[in-house]
């Protein structure tokens, strides 16, 4: 008996459907374009369908398929929307961006739309195969988005390393799985849970060792240091839209991921896996933000403050796994405030580096102010934004997290947390002061584009209402009890 | 109407970029200025604003327009009306996007007074951080980026730990919201060990934007780097918003600490006092002095607020607010004398008197409000300041006195550089433009001098409740004494 609930499907579907037609009827066009407007009907689609499911679920109906093994619970729902906002807005960004830099295949949007489909059911796993096979679908589609720029080494090398490197992650994975498999005999979240609390457990050992292995797979997909090692490269190697789409999609994936593990499997393993993953993430905030703080080139300073970012982000979720719904429901509220604000920076290196991707150093920014007023208006309200500068998103979603992480105990981490955060202050407002507080030295870019446009409209504008009208989103977050379904 | 003093300003910046036209930049200048300076004239009727931020985690957008915090408010309207208007003549590059900062400090400024809830503060505390630096980034001298990143590093820096302690404030006192109503009762209960964790994350971000010694040093450069203009160096003056965070959050929050902390902070100020005003007298650069002769009225200010008795807090406050209208105004006339003489080297300037008599006038009227002659301005608050840290230490409070005679050194020594001497070069007299500015400036000076009453009177019942949580009966006691001494004293020099 196969219980499906194609309703609760609906959304990654749109997806997987849209992207095969994409693939079948996109050869016969010249341009990509129809392509993209296909896609971004797929994304629509996929929205209303969240939309509706988010009503069901905020009505207390639990809604699942396939057993318990697929859930579209208000968490994945909520990451849906985060990883649609996402896909969204990396369509936006590469409409006349392929065009421009001569990347323009037909597979490309078809592609980033499977990745997304696969992000989608990483983030409704209730099950490790589940999870497993979301993780594949995202990363495959994404190993061949970031090396996208044939013959460039930069990008090939990005996308070699990134597959390499995914490999190897996929392998802690499944290894992980296996022995939590064999300590258990279960792979669905609720029967490992279920074992695992059970008297007379005999292999407590063998679960918390698969759950650092599996911990370790889903570090590197988030780039936890010390597994951050290939973010700054393919982050700078591939073309900046991919740049944009990994840092907000495939992050909402892993933190989705993560988030669920952490708050129903891990506890149960006992207090080591906790531990390891705070360390990890004190590691992660010290490290990301130091490294971004002597970068030249933005790209790879985004790069590392995704690091940095993905350090708090692992903040809250530590919180999660103490039980405090606040932790989940900042991972949530943070990932969007995240996809909108760094979504919208990358938008804006899309318009001021060369078409080659080239040119990002901060002294091609210099002046900027006065070149092309509006674009650096936006530009400052991202930087500020991510630099957690108040009234904006950025600041809000670190309240979020530091106040969780808080409650559920981690002060001293809270603490870093902070310090961290003044560093971070420094490098992006280096930024700022290099648009502003210099003259311009080099002759600036003059690409424009309508549809960028509308990608920078609707992330500045959802950075600066989210940080005023934070409500408006916790909402959602808050309806329907707890974020993540009981079980 | 609370709220309005806020977005007022705010809609202002916003209205100035759909505007290209000059005259009609003016005009929202004037009208976002004008009305703001009328809702805080109106504030002592209005009605406290609150509505839901975050409810679930307990964030507020909750203004209490009733607090000392009003008397501020009007002041920085006061300042903020003729330094706009100025602005919009004596900048002369980027107009439009210095005037919207101006009015986004000021909308920040009066959050800043205004805020009822923790995390709000906050948010008002570093959403004002961005206009002051930019403005010093964008129109400050040549070495504005070293200014800009000091500047940026110790306001950063302190102000994080705030952070912490603000969002650890809620979980560890059970508080059910971030809102000052609801913390106050439950932060007594906490441990002291706590309590004076708290205060010293508070006192850190106060402290550096009070600024009390050795956090100031970013002071002298912000100012000399500042634009010419002087207006720049007016809206950073309105922003010294440390003596209010002590007085207003980190005193009544921690009394427990802020008791134990109080002598080694009182010393401090204190020195801050003197030290300023003795290096105030050895300055040459306009500004720099100028910096150092504010820097100076601040650690009276924080002799008043440490001194923790009725008279002093009451006096910190009025003196926060009088040296606004004192200080901004000087550096108004910078500005003028350096559109004459297009430098701030004291040693060029000499006998502008014999030409610019008028102008000379005003600059005497202002510098005298500043060094706290009975009268003006700055002399009640300057007075009960002090009485207050002599009630706790009449050595420290005799120390902090010493500054008073600095300060007629360096006043009086500044205006004979300035106007008296040999004449050098001719230098136009005050237009008549200038003197509107400075009009409504000059005629707050006055009246907060002779009638500090009814803006003593709110700053008052303020004060009283910050007292009683101090909950030391031998302070209570002084404190109704010290009351009593101060307004004789306010009346004794109206007569």
């Amino acid at each position: 008996m196969i219980d499906i609930n194609w309703l609760t499907l609906a959304p990654p579907l749109a997806l997987l459907v849209t992207a095969c037609i994409g693939i079948v009827f996109g050869i016969g066009f010249r341009s990509t374009r129809p392509t993209a407007l296909l896609s971004l009907v797929g994304v629509g689609v996929a929205f209303l369908f969240t939309v509706l499911l988010l009503g069901r679920s905020g009505a207390g109906e639990t809604l699942s398929s396939f057993g318990l093994r697929y859930l579209a619970d208000q968490a994945a729902l909520t990451f849906n929307v985060v990883i649609l906002l996402g896909t969204a807005l990396t369509l936006f960004m590469s409409y006349t961006y392929l065009g421009r830099a001569r990347l323009e295949h037909a597979e490309f949007y078809p592609l980033v739309l499977l990745s997304a489909t696969g992000a989608m059911v990483m983030a409704a796993a209730g099950d490790f195969i589940t999870l497993l096979l979301g993780l594949e679908i995202l990363s495959l589609a994404v190993y061949v988005l970031s090396a996208w720029r044939q013959g460039v080494r930069e990008s090939e090398e990005a996308g070699m390393k990134y597959f390499l490197l995914g490999a190897f992650a996929s392998a802690f994975l499944i290894y992980g799985i296996a022995l939590m498999y064999g300590a258990t005999g279960h792979f669905t979240y609720a029967g490992v849970v279920a074992l695992l609390s059970a008297e007379g457990f005999d292999q407590p050992l063998l679960a918390a060792l698969g759950g650092v292995f599996i911990l370790a797979g889903l570090a590197f997909k988030a780039a936890f240091a010390p597994f951050h090692q290939w973010a700054p490269d393919v982050y700078t190697g591939a073309p900046t839209p991919v740049t944009a789409f990994m840092s907000v999609v495939v992050k909402a994936a892993a933190f989705a991921a993560l988030l669920r593990v952490f708050a129903t499997v891990f506890p149960a393993l006992g207090a080591v896996v906790p531990v390891i993953f705070a360390v990890l993430v004190g590691l992660t905030m010290v490290i990301g933000n130091l490294s971004a703080l002597v970068q030249r080139s933005v790209k790879r300073m985004l790069a590392y403050s995704a690091v940095a970012h993905a350090g708090y982000l692992g903040l809250a979720v530590l919180a999660a796994g103490q039980g405090a719904n606040s932790g989940a429901q900042a991972v949530v509220w943070y990932l969007l405030a995240y996809t909108l604000m760094n979504a919208g920076a990358l938008a804006v290196m899309t318009l001021i580096t060369d078409p080659n991707d080239h040119g990002d150093d901060l002294e091609r920014l210099a002046g900027l102010g006065r070149t092309r007023p509006y674009l650096a208006a936006l530009m400052a309200v991202f930087m500020l934004s991510l630099a957690g500068i108040p009234p904006l998103a950025g600041f809000v979603g670190k309240v979020l997290v530091f106040q969780a992480a808080i409650q559920a105990g981690y002060l001293e981490l809270a603490v870093l947390g902070i310090v961290t955060s003044i560093v971070a202050v420094v490098y992006y407002f280096r930024v700022v002061g290099a648009m502003y507080f210099r003259e311009a030295e080099y002759e600036p870019q003059r690409a424009r584009s309508q549809m960028t446009n509308v990608a920078l409209g609707v992330a500045a504008l959802g950075t600066v209402l989210l940080g005023l009208l934070p409500g408006w989103w916790y909402g959602w977050l808050s309806v329907g009890g707890p974020l993540l379904a009981g079980f | 109407m609370t709220l309005w003093t806020i977005l007022l300003p705010l809609f202002g910046a916003l209205a100035l970029f759909a505007l290209p036209a000059r005259g009609a930049q003016r005009l929202v200048v004037l009208f976002a200025t004008l009305f703001t300076w009328l809702f805080a004239l109106a504030l002592p009727q209005a009605q406290p604003f609150e509505a839901p931020w975050i409810e679930a985690v307990g964030l507020y957008w909750s203004l209490d327009p009733a607090g000392a915090g009003g008397v501020l408010v009007l002041a920085a309207a006061t300042v903020m009306l003729p330094a706009a208007l100025y602005a919009s003549f004596a900048v002369r590059e980027r107009t439009r996007g210095f005037l919207a900062l101006l009015l986004l400090m000021q909308a920040g400024l009066n959050g800043i007074f205004l805020a009822a809830d923790l995390v709000l503060f906050y948010v008002f505390w570093e959403a004002t951080l961005i206009p002051s630096l930019l403005l010093l980034g964008i129109w400050g001298g040549e070495g504005r980026r070293q200014a800009t990143l000091k500047y940026l590093t110790y306001a950063v820096a302190g102000s994080f730990l705030m952070l912490v302690a603000i969002l650890a404030l809620r979980p560890l006192s059970g508080a059910p919201s971030f809102r000052l109503a609801d913390l106050l009762p439950a932060t007594q209960a906490l441990p002291f060990s706590t309590q004076l964790a708290l205060f010293v994350a508070f006192a850190l971000a106060f402290a550096v934007k009070l600024p009390l010694w050795p956090l100031h040093a970013w002071l002298p450069d912000f100012h000399e780097q500042n634009h010419p203009s002087g207006v720049a160096d007016a809206a950073g003056t309105l922003y010294k918003v440390g003596g209010w965070g002590f007085f207003a959050f980190a005193l009544p929050l921690f009394p427990e600490a802020a008791a134990a902390a109080s002598p080694y902070l009182l010393a401090l100020a204190a020195f801050t006092a003197v030290y300023a005003a003795v290096i105030a007298t050895a300055q040459t650069h306009l500004k720099r002095l100028l910096a150092y002769a504010s820097l100076s009225h601040m650690g009276i200010v924080g002799v008043g607020v440490f001194g923790l008795y009725l008279a002093g807090l009451n006096g910190a406050m009025y003196l926060l607010a009088a040296q606004m209208l004192s200080t901004g105004g000087l550096f108004l006339i910078t500005g003028m004398l350096y559109a004459r003489r297009e430098t701030f080297d004291l040693t060029a300037y000499g006998g502008l008197a014999k030409s610019a008599p008028g102008l000379a006038a005003v600059t005497l009227f202002t510098l005298f409000a500043s060094i706290g002659v009975p009268g003006l301005a700055n002399f009640p608050g300057e007075f009960m300041s002090l009485m207050g840290a002599f009630q706790r230490s009449p050595l420290l409070g005799g120390l902090a006195t010493l500054s008073v005679i600095a300060a007629g050194v360096y006043g009086v020594n500044l205006y004979q550089r300035l106007f008296q001497g040999e004449a050098t070069l001719q230098t136009r007299e005050l237009r008549w433009g200038e003197a509107a500015l400075l009009a409504p400036l000059l005629t707050a000076i006055l009246w907060f001098g002779l009638f500090p009453q009814p803006q003593l009177a709110r700053i008052d019942a303020h004060a009283q409740r910050t007292v009683a949580r101090l909950a030391e009966p031998a302070a209570q006691g002084a404190a109704v004494h010290g009351a009593a001494l101060a307004a004789d004293a306010t009346h004794g020099e109206d007569e």
